[in-house]
Formats: structure tokens, C-alpha cells, sequence
């Protein structure tokens, strides 16, 4: 390295963009497009970061494989923050290798990291906890402990564990600190926020309550049959049916939990269930059917009997039963979530972080549009989704993945 | 000639408190190393540590007999070792693009990384009296014996070269091993290198072949 890349590579490892950029603003060769990218990224200009990241990229030699990897590291952060999942990850996978084997652990490391998180957002928890255990948090800089510490708690929120995700966070925050990047420290405290709000709402008896994230695991972990608005299943000490797949079943569990230890009518579930104002005959007998489904279902958690004017859940060893529910409850719930963390989103990143078909996901972003619940600008392939004004409500219940516990 | 292959006697660091070690030069007991926001000197006897210059230090480090030259982003400071005063600046030939830096018979010689050049400067003045090319990005540039050495760092192979002065034709090549950098170069007057490393924050003593050592003179 030169002399003003070593300065600028100084102020920009402290935190300091703006005086990285001094030092090279005026530099066209390799190192100082590379530094200029970083500085520019950082200050949030993500589109001239990324062509500056390519034009270094371009600008160095074949063989200085250690500087390319770099840019390629870079470019996926940059892609991860602009929520364009659909980057190719196994670019940065070689580019991670490249890393560690030419004695470049430190970037490697932050290569690792952009993996772990790009899987914790697209929901993939078993993948990124796999590849979590490979990392030695103790051989890391503070930035780097900060930043892995982060992705812990993340997979510790979206696992149900507040008491790891508290652990986490602060050895977070003490790194951050020992760091010192101001911007680094504020993303700890925002993800601390999380913990203090309210997660979902307990329904129960005709009475509902806020509950924060560990009164949500508190719960998930007693005797109480809890039907989970959330994920759309149903679970009970460690065993757990979804029914994530089957709407019409969850929403018949959800009404009997609600009415317990009450029964539902017969009309009441067809209307809502079917979304049929009349019950008929060709109703009751379809509901019947769904019934049964439904006591096959829970036949080890619940059981189902028919009432004179309709239907009632109870506990099989008498035990209480709640519903909890998500703590605003709309249409597209889980892609406002995600929108909820304040960056803009293609619909096909949206697609990809949920699974689903990015046909599908833009009709419901053309819903929320329409009723002002996201907001879209620019167009085609460039058009970016967010949301109006970002809400209080933490996404952690309400993002993609498997149940806590699997 | 064919290149030979460094002997690395001996290893210093990581220092604590520094991640990266830029110029290295010797006052004839111990060796200086620039580390980003600092000037550190280290016994090479004992490994320690012994004192710390508060100063701008990115890149190479010169030492004239009574003064340490530094080079800090765009300009060569001149510094008395006793007390950390920095008596004068020049501006860098390279405008920044500088990396090492030796003194010799009253001039700086100052190698521009990857312009693959050495200057040889005023050191009152900072105007370049004399370039020479290289065939290969220059880290370090050390005078010893009438010997003009350089450094090179490039496509992750590096290795340390003996010069004309003149012309720059290639008289003496040691290859160090692969992957490791050198990042600045100072001999020892003797049968030492001081090799800095780079990010690896080490400094590497390498053998100065007797090959070379005998050779002083020849052209």
C-alpha cells in the first residue's frame, strides 16, 4: 500500500468516511476506486459505491487476487444492504476462500458474516446456525465480535432464546464500543430495541394483553396450548403442529381458541372460515369434513366436540389455551415485516426472502400500495418497495423460518 | 542470475497495539517502524519494544544519522528522534502514491508503489534529481554497501532486489516465501534485513546473501 491509501484505509476503518475520501478523491488508480467505493458506501450512496467497487474490481491486476476478493466482499455487502438477495452468493463464497487462504483472516471473517446474515434474512435458520458454529468469535477484531454478536442475537430472537439474544447484545454493544464506530454502536442499540417491545398479543377469554418477546418464549414454554397467529400453527410443551399450509384449519383453531372454553357457532365458523354469509346444507356438510381434519391434526394436543349450536376446543389434560396473535394484524403481515426494517426492497428480494412467488408478492405490494402501506419509486427492474413511515412493531415473529423450536 | 530464496532469521511481533507495520529503517542499534499513527523502536537483540513517536507514519521511514525521515500521506517529514519534533516537511514525488524510503550521501530515494518507480529526491527541497524504473510494484528501498535494494509486493508474491542505480537493471534477486509481503526495507549495515510486513504487523529478519555482500562494486 501507498501512503494516503494506508491514511485513507486508517480513517476509514475509525469511522471516518469523509476524511478517506479526501485523501482520495481525486485518485483513479485501483486502490483509491476501491477505498472511494468503500467511503461512498458508507455514507450511503450505495449505487456510485458499487460502480466505483466494479471499476476496482476491474482496475486491478488478475493476480492481485487478495484486492479483488475484496471488492467482491464489498459488493455483496452492498447488495445485502440494498436487499438484493438475488446476488450471486458464490461469488462471495470464493471470494471468502480466496481470503483465507492468502492469510487474510479478518476479511474472511466479514465474508463469513455477510453469508450468515443474508441466510438469517431469507429465513434459512438451520444453514445459518450450522455455519455460525464455525466462526471463533475470540479471534475476531471488536467491529467483526460486534457484527457476529449481532448475527447471534438475530438467530437467537428468531429461535425464541431472549435470554441468548440478551447475552449477545451486550457482548455486542461492549464491542461496538471497544470498536469505536458510532454507526456500529446505534445498529446494536436499535436491534437491543427489539426486546423492549411489544412482540405479539395474547388473546385469551375474551381479554388481550402485549407481550414482549421473552413473555412470548415464557409462554411457549408452559403448559398453555398456544395457537400461534404468528406462524399459523399450534403447539403445546415441544410439540407443534403447523398449519401454515392449510388456512381454512387455522382459522376454525384460531376461533374455537378464542371462544374457549366456549363453543363457536356453526354459522359464525362457516362465515368466517368459508366466508359464506348463509350457512346451507352443502356448508354445514363441508364443515363438518374440515372438523374432522382439524381433531386429526390436534389429536394429540386438543380435542374437538360438537356442540348443540356449533363447535368446542378443549385441552386434553385441562390446561389453559390462548391465541396469540401478531401485534397489528393485516393482510400481508409478513411483508410488512420485512419492509418494517426501513430499507428498500425489490419484490423479487421480497419473494426470495419469503418463499413464495414474486407474482405473488407483487400483488400484495400493489394492495398495500393501494391502501398507502408501502410505498414504491423507480420503475421495472430498478422499482424498490418500503415502508411509508417504519413502525414500532419488532418483525421477529412475523419473518420467514421454521417454528422456534425445530 | 538466478534468484535465491530469503532466509528469514528471525521474527518480531504482532506489536501490541498496532496491526500494521509500513517503513522500517535502523539508527544503527534500533530498528524504527512506522505503524499508521506511531514511530515504534524495537531492540532487534531482545525482541522489546523501547520507545513510541507520536507522529503521521504511513508509509516509509528513512534515518540520515541524526534525523528520521517519514513518510506521511503526501509529504516526507523530518523528525528529531531524541524528542519527537518534527523539524520539516517536503512534499512527497509521488503525491501520496509513496512507499519507501532511504537515505544515501546526502539524498532521499523514495520508491512510488505502483508506479513502479524510485525517485531520488532533494532531501531540503523535495525535487526529484533522478528516477529509476522497476519491472514490479516498489515497497521498500534500502542503501547498504553502496548496494541500492528495493522491496517488491505484487500479485502476492514479493521479493527483495539489488538494482543498478543507474540504469535499474536487476543484479541480485531474494524471493520471499509465498504469500508473505514486505511492506518497507532497512538493512543492517551488516548480513541483516529488516523486512516490514505489512498487515501481518511482523517484522521479518532476512540473511543478506555473502554473495551480494562481496559483490559492493560490480556493475
Amino acid at each position: 500500500m501507498d501512503s494516503v491509501i494506508t491514511a485513507a484505509g486508517r480513517a476509514l476503518a475509525a469511522g471516518d468516511p469523509l476524511g478517506a475520501l479526501k485523501r482520495v478523491a481525486l485518485r483513479d488508480d485501483a486502490p483509491a476506486l476501491a477505498l472511494r467505493g468503500l467511503a461512498m458506501a458508507q455514507l450511503g450512496d450505495l449505487v456510485r459505491a458499487r460502480a466505483l467497487l466494479r471499476g476496482a474490481h476491474r482496475a486491478f491486476q488478475p493476480k492481485e487476487a487478495v484486492a479483488r476478493a475484496r471488492c467482491v466482499v464489498a459488493e455483496a455487502e452492498i447488495a445485502l444492504v440494498s436487499r438484493e438477495l438475488s446476488w450471486p452468493v458464490e461469488a462471495l463464497d470464493a471470494a471468502q476462500a480466496t481470503l483465507q487462504a492468502h492469510g487474510d483472516p479478518m476479511n474472511a471473517a466479514h465474508a463469513r458474516n455477510l453469508v450468515l446474515r443474508r441466510l438469517l434474512l431469507i429465513g434459512r435458520l438451520d444453514e445459518a446456525e450450522l455455519r455460525l458454529a464455525e466462526i471463533d468469535p475470540a479471534k475476531l477484531t471488536p467491529a467483526l465480535q460486534a457484527a457476529h454478536e449481532l448475527v447471534v442475537a438475530g438467530l437467537s430472537l428468531r429461535r425464541l432464546r431472549t435470554g441468548t439474544a440478551r447475552a449477545a447484545l451486550t457482548r455486542a454493544h461492549a464491542a461496538a464500543r471497544a470498536a469505536d464506530i458510532p454507526a456500529l454502536t446505534s445498529e446494536v442499540e436499535s436491534a437491543s430495541l427489539i426486546l423492549n417491545e411489544v412482540a405479539a398479543r395474547w388473546i385469551s377469554r375474551g381479554s388481550v394483553r402485549a407481550l414482549r418477546l421473552d413473555d412470548v418464549e415464557a409462554l411457549m414454554a408452559s403448559d398453555t396450548l398456544v395457537v400461534d397467529a404468528c406462524r399459523n400453527g399450534v403447539r403445546k410443551a415441544g410439540t407443534e403442529v403447523s398449519l401454515a399450509t392449510r388456512p381454512v384449519l387455522f382459522t376454525l383453531a384460531r376461533m374455537l381458541a378464542e371462544a374457549w372454553p366456549g363453543d363457536v357457532s356453526r354459522e359464525l365458523l362457516v362465515d368466517r372460515a368459508f366466508r359464506a354469509r348463509h350457512a346451507d346444507e352443502s356448508h354445514r356438510a363441508r364443515l363438518r369434513v374440515e372438523i374432522g381434519r382439524l381433531r386429526a391434526a390436534l389429536h394429540d394436543v386438543a380435542e374437538l366436540r360438537a356442540t348443540k349450536r356449533g363447535f368446542a376446543m378443549a385441552t386434553r389434560d385441562g390446561c389453559a389455551m390462548v391465541v396469540l396473535a401478531p401485534p397489528v394484524e393485516e393482510p400481508h403481515a409478513a411483508l410488512l415485516a420485512l419492509l418494517a426494517d426501513g430499507e428498500s426492497w425489490s419484490s423479487s428480494a421480497l419473494a426470495i426472502a419469503l418463499g413464495t412467488s414474486p407474482r405473488t408478492v407483487q400483488r400484495a405490494l400493489e394492495q398495500l400500495g393501494a391502501a398507502g402501506k408501502a410505498q414504491s419509486f423507480g420503475r421495472g427492474r430498478a422499482c424498490r418497495w418500503i415502508m411509508p413511515i417504519v413502525p414500532g412493531f419488532p418483525t421477529t415473529l412475523l419473518l420467514p423460518g421454521p417454528l422456534p423450536s425445530d | 542470475m538466478k534468484p535465491s530464496a530469503a532466509e528469514i532469521l528471525r521474527e518480531y511481533g504482532p506489536f501490541p497495539g498496532t496491526d500494521q507495520v509500513a517503513g522500517v529503517t535502523f539508527d544503527g542499534r534500533h530498528v524504527w517502524f512506522a505503524s499508521g499513527d506511531k514511530l515504534i523502536a524495537l531492540d532487534p537483540e531482545s525482541g522489546e519494544t523501547l520507545r513510541t513517536i507520536d507522529v503521521a507514519a504511513h508509509a516509509g521511514t528513512a534515518f540520515d544519522g541524526r534525523h528520521l525521515f517519514q513518510i506521511a500521506e503526501d509529504r516526507i517529514q523530518k523528525i528529531d528522534p531524541t524528542n519527537g519534533t518534527v523539524l520539516g516537511t517536503i512534499p512527497a514525488p509521488g503525491g501520496g502514491t509513496d512507499s519507501g524510503l532511504a537515505w544515501a550521501e546526502g539524498t532521499l530515494w523514495v520508491g512510488q508503489y505502483r508506479a513502479r518507480k524510485i525517485h531520488q529526491i532533494d532531501p531540503e527541497t523535495g525535487a526529484i534529481l533522478r528516477t529509476i524504473e522497476s519491472k514490479r510494484y516498489v515497497t521498500g528501498v534500502s542503501w547498504v554497501d553502496d548496494q541500492l535494494w528495493h522491496a517488491t509486493w505484487e500479485g502476492e508474491e514479493a521479493d527483495l532486489r539489488r538494482v543498478d542505480p543507474q540504469t535499474g537493471d536487476v543484479l541480485d534477486i531474494i524471493e520471499m516465501p509465498p504469500g508473505m509481503g514486505v511492506s518497507g526495507l532497512e538493512s543492517d549495515g551488516a548480513d541483516r534485513f529488516f523486512c516490514g510486513g505489512g498487515n501481518s504487523g511482523k517484522i521479518r529478519a532476512v540473511r543478506r546473501p555473502k554473495k551480494a555482500r562481496s559483490s559492493g562494486d560490480d556493475k
